[in-house]
């Protein structure tokens, strides 16, 4: 059994210790793992080839993403598939894939400038967050449109702010592993270890109807979402393709057990990628409002 | 020396196929389909064992192999008629289903020959000879031994297309030792390697489902309930490790209690026995080795009678009432419309009281884990049976 794990090289002293235990497990396991870092090669292109049963994506860049792509492209298996990773990456149209879907979340507008918001502001605050980063990073909370001169530049989107029911101060993580639903709940801000590890919580019939909408739409099953509840309301403000998954009981070996069992199913002569292709446009849902950008 | 064996499956091709062969016997496997079709062709299988480390890996090919198709009455008859060992391996259940054609076999010889059943039950060859004699009541006057055999190896399956002509491989871990019950043998055995002949067949018998046998099954039905996929992925988790490790104790105290020391083993065994679960080159679902689960809750099988031998030797035996209360919960998990009422299944199954005691006790710990439970869901604790999602209102949640 041969894994491929296409990661981001970390000079952090924080670095997440998931990783490290997944490939430890799976190499007690016998599989033979090679942790692939793009930035630090020299990608033959031509002579690129497929010697890994499957591949995990698990690389935040844009390289690494690409690389997958280039994988994807001469027919290598990925756990999270290219289509759909790189469709979660895009927060544009990731997101307006889940609203397709009847996911709920806040109005979201796109725009090209942070200081095309000012006329929203009116409304009330909003969050904004680069495009295409992952994880809440960058995310900004605006209030006035004189804070906007420092927004700084580039393609973002905002998202009409939901004030979060301040009963339990907590914000809600919802992981998928293989199917799998997870539910942490993090104190916000998080500031000892222990709060931002979370704790489990078991997810409602609604947050998990949520949850594998979200998986259908992107035809993936593995995940992360984070979820608001606002005046009772639950809403989706993001999506991860390959979250750290903190907090999740037992992460790194429910993780280990997915993998091995997914490149089980390669070895087996089956494909990992799910029936839903990503690629696939969702029928929009009636119910879905459909906002129009502010001019 | 020929030998004839019912069953060319995990164990009879894995096990028994391989150790009779290298004591020197020719084979000829008799069953159905087209694994016994690949053997007549190829003539020759494969047996792969591993701890896990593959560089240690051992590989027997086991050559000059005949098989037949037990609907081939004839040709089943002549491999019996000839045969100096007759071994049956296709499981429990299937010993009645065996014993027609075994029955119409025995017929055919001129000469008492030996019967082994290999099966993980107490008395195997006891309930073949039974099952034989109904079909052939004429053969109880003509002095077969019917007898039983256990083994350790574990053979989790069998890899190549039995429609190709390449020879199939069964893979399995390094246990090689099997018990014979010699009380029940009508000639003595040719030395066989790994092969102890012993009067006490029952208390061997016990040794292994309650302690070997329970812990797999424990690992089994916690680790589904917990979302594992694997036996050596569920074993790693430490509430499930603490949970097998104490059922195993409980059933070796049992049989301390019974046996004494020699027979029960150390505690340190069981460690070992742990870590042959760990064996992930096994590549064994939960879903294979939890397979069956109504069997497994008999009353003399690796819970219920792990714990009721438990509790005889003073011991209360509240993992192996776990594990029984896990296998309840796979029982409804394989078929949720046909799913018994637990009650009725711990009182005809496992022929306990459901209103005290042991019987109390497994439907105690199936209502704690069952509760919550729905498809998909993932037991995230087994103490504070917290499950990944729950149909209860979300004010009760904590507005989660």
């Amino acid at each position: 059994m041969r894994i491929g794990i296409l990661m981001t090289p970390s000079f952090s002293s924080r670095r997440s210790p998931l990783m490290p235990a997944v490939l430890a497990l799976l190499r007690q396991w016998g599989a033979s793992v090679e942790v692939i870092y793009p930035e630090d090669r020299c990608t033959h292109l031509g002579a690129l080839k497929v010697e890994h049963d499957l591949y995990v994506l698990r690389s935040e860049t844009e390289l690494g993403l690409s690389v997958a792509g280039a994988l994807h492209a001469i027919g290598a298996q990925c756990l999270n598939p290219w289509p759909a990773a790189s469709l979660m990456r895009d927060k544009i149209a990731a997101l307006r894939r889940l609203l397709a879907a009847g996911v709920p979340m806040p109005e979201t507008y796109v725009v090209c400038t942070p200081q095309r918001l000012a006329r929203l502001l009116e409304d009330g605050p909003v969050m904004v967050r680069p495009f295409r980063r992952s994880r809440g990073r960058g995310a900004r909370l605006f209030w006035d449109g004189d804070d906007l001169d420092a927004a700084g530049e580039g393609p973002c989107i905002a998202q009409r702010y939901h004030a979060p029911d301040a009963a339990d101060g907590c914000e809600r993580k919802i992981y998928c592993i293989g199917g799998q639903l997870f539910g942490v709940l993090r104190r916000a801000p998080a500031r000892t270890a222990s709060e931002k590890a979370g704790e489990p919580f078991s997810i409602t019939p609604e947050l998990r109807r949520i949850a594998l909408a979200c998986g259908e739409a992107f035809g993936v099953e593995l995940f992360g979402l984070d979820i608001i509840f606002s005046s009772g309301r639950p809403y989706v403000v993001d999506v991860h393709s390959f979250p750290g998954f903190k907090g999740v009981p037992d992460a790194p070996l429910r993780l280990a057990d997915y993998i091995y069992a997914a490149a089980q199913r390669v070895l087996a002569g089956e494909s990992v990628a799910r029936a839903i292709a990503a690629n696939t446009p969702l029928k929009v849902t009636p119910a879905t409002p459909v906002e129009a950008v502010p001019a | 020396m020929k030998a004839l064996i019912f069953g060319p499956g995990r164990i009879g091709c894995g096990f028994v196929g391989q150790v009779l062969r290298k004591a020197g016997y020719e084979l000829t496997f008799a069953g159905r389909g087209t694994v016994v079709d690949n053997l007549a062709r190829v003539r020759a299988y494969r047996v792969r064992l591993t701890d896990g480390n593959h560089a240690r890996d051992e590989q027997y090919d086991v050559t000059s192999v005949r098989a037949v198709q037990t609907s081939d009455v004839a040709g089943v008859r002549a491999a019996a008629a000839e045969a100096d060992l007759i071994a049956v391996s296709v499981c429990p259940d299937n010993l009645h289903v065996i014993a027609k054609v075994l029955a119409a076999a025995l017929l055919s010889r001129t000469s008492p020959v030996d019967v082994i059943a290999f099966e993980n039950c107490t008395d195997p060859g006891g309930s073949l000879r039974e099952a034989v004699l109904l079909c052939a009541p004429e053969l109880a006057s003509k002095g077969h031994g019917f007898s039983s055999a256990l083994v350790s190896r574990i053979v989790t399956g069998r890899q190549g297309e039995p429609s190709k002509n390449a020879p199939l491989v069964f893979l399995g871990d390094r246990a090689s030792t099997f018990v014979v019950d010699g009380t029940t043998l009508r000639n003595p055995l040719p030395p066989i390697e790994g092969m102890r002949v012993v009067d006490n067949f029952r208390a061997w018998a016990m040794k292994k489902l309650y302690t070997f046998g329970a812990g797999h099954a424990a690992t089994a039905y916690l680790g589904a309930l917990k979302g594992y996929r694997y036996v050596h992925s569920a074993i790693r988790d430490p509430e499930i490790r603490a949970a097998v490790l104490a059922a195993m104790e409980e059933g070796r105290q049992g049989l301390l209690r019974r046996y004494g020391l020699e027979l029960a083993g150390t505690h340190a065994e069981l460690h070992e026995i742990l870590a042959r679960f760990d064996n992930a080159a096994l590549n064994d679902p939960v879903t294979r080795v939890g397979r069956d689960p109504l069997r497994k809750l008999r009353p003399d099988d690796r819970l219920v009678g792990a714990a009721r031998l438990a509790q005889e030797a003073g011991v209360s035996p509240s993992r192996l009432a776990m594990a029984a209360g896990a296998a309840l919960c796979f029982v409804c998990a394989l078929d949720r419309a046909a799913c018994p009422a637990p009650a009725a299944t711990v009182r005809t199954v496992a022929e306990l009281d459901p209103i005290r005691g042991l019987g109390r006790a497994v439907l105690e710990a199936f209502a704690q884990l069952v509760q919550g439970r729905e498809d998909d869901n993932v037991l995230l604790s087994l103490e504070g049976h917290v499950w990944s999602w729950s149909r209860r209102d979300a004010a009760e949640l904590g507005k989660a």
